[in-house]
């Protein structure tokens, strides 16, 4: 395992969620998950240091160009695909129903990033990684849109811990118990440790200033 | 202590039985109906809430023991600017109900003003309470500059 800057050149605007910092164990998570199907086994075969649950690995840095906002229209078409048998009923005896009408659409905006590129910071085995993320095209939300699209990976040595830069501030969400960097920053509630959409998984941590 | 701990301690116990399930026992406080003191029932559907180690306050007259019932006589945006100005360096949850209910994905504690975390059926809108707004900043932070600065 050796400090590494591992960057993507994007070729499409990124969106990341509101609450999300999208740390490079997350992204290679939901890589070997797609081959492991096993969660647990997934997590455990990151190959990245770990330090009592913790990653050495950053949250996504991005320095943007742009930020714009786009909107998607969904439309929902509400209707049973279970047993009717199998669901709880109202008061009435009958189905509980989500919407009046028979066709409703929703529109939902995300906030867009245009950047050259995304970096990310860890300390792990170039070689697996590189691997891995060789099958990652995109990145972000929205990814079966079109929004996040990689045109290349590089891995290259750096200086680097994954956890904490230059003057002590954090580049991952850290529990406040495992942090020994720079106290004055702000504590905020966020996810630790994969699986980051895990609610479990939420403390109270020293972390990076969310991107959107 | 975990969000959602907080959360059903200090604020979902006194809406619903807790089963120990901390996840489950936030959702159905968000979701269910609740006794209003007008006999009526009702979800957490408009107004705003506070939860605070111990003290946590309510706007919807919900009929329940541990929680402030505050009434119509205070906003959102004014229960927030209140709050904030008043820091003690205590975890809260600042919560803008809706029709809808809150998603508990969409639960955050918020530790500090520089990183206020307001939480609704929406999303989570995060901003520094010690600063204001720019181009990027959300709805709720720059009604709160406004109001702060004399605007309604």
């Amino acid at each position: 395992m050796e400090g590494l800057q591992i960057t993507a050149t994007l070729k499409s605007p990124v969106i990341v969620g509101s609450s999300a910092y999208m740390t490079l164990d997350g992204i290679l998570g939901a890589v070997l998950f797609d081959q492991l199907q096993d969660i647990d086994g997934a997590h455990a075969a990151i190959p990245i240091k770990q330090t009592n649950g913790l990653f050495h690995a950053s949250a996504v840095f991005i320095e943007a160009i742009d930020k714009g906002r786009t909107a998607f229209i969904a439309g929902l078409y509400p209707t049973h695909s279970l047993d009717p048998d199998l669901i709880l009923k109202n008061k009435k005896g009958g189905l509980h129903r989500s919407f009046d009408s028979s066709l409703t659409n929703v529109m939902n905006t995300y906030r867009q990033i245009t950047a050259p590129s995304a970096a990310w910071y860890v300390v792990g085995d170039a070689d697996r990684i590189k691997t891995l993320l060789n099958r990652v095209e995109f990145i972000g939300k929205r990814r079966a849109s079109g929004f996040g699209q990689v045109a290349s990976w590089v891995i290259e040595p750096t200086d680097t811990d994954g956890l904490m830069g230059y003057e002590g501030e954090p580049m991952r969400p850290i529990p406040i118990e495992m942090f020994d960097g720079d106290k004055t920053l702000p504590i905020v509630d966020a996810a630790w440790r994969p699986a980051y959409w895990d609610l479990n998984n939420r403390t109270a941590c020293y972390a990076p200033a969310l991107l959107n | 202590m975990n969000t959602f701990d907080f959360f059903n301690q200090d604020f979902g116990r006194h809406l619903t039985e807790p089963t120990g399930n901390a996840l489950a026992d936030a959702q159905t406080a968000l979701s269910m109906n609740h006794e209003l003191l007008t006999g009526k029932a009702s979800r957490l559907s408009s107004g705003w809430g506070i939860v605070r180690p111990g003290r946590s306050s309510l706007q919807l007259g919900v009929r329940c023991t541990g929680i402030e019932i505050v009434g119509n006589t205070v906003s959102r945006f004014q229960a927030f600017i209140a709050d904030l100005q008043a820091w003690k360096n205590e975890p809260r949850i600042y919560l803008m109900f809706d029709k809808r209910p809150v998603p508990i994905a969409n639960l955050f504690v918020t530790y500090d003003p520089r990183a206020v975390r307001i939480c609704s059926a929406k999303g989570v809108e995060t901003f520094d309470f010690t600063k204001p707004p720019n181009d990027d900043s959300g709805m709720v932070h720059r009604v709160i500059f406004k109001q702060m600065n004399g605007g309604k």
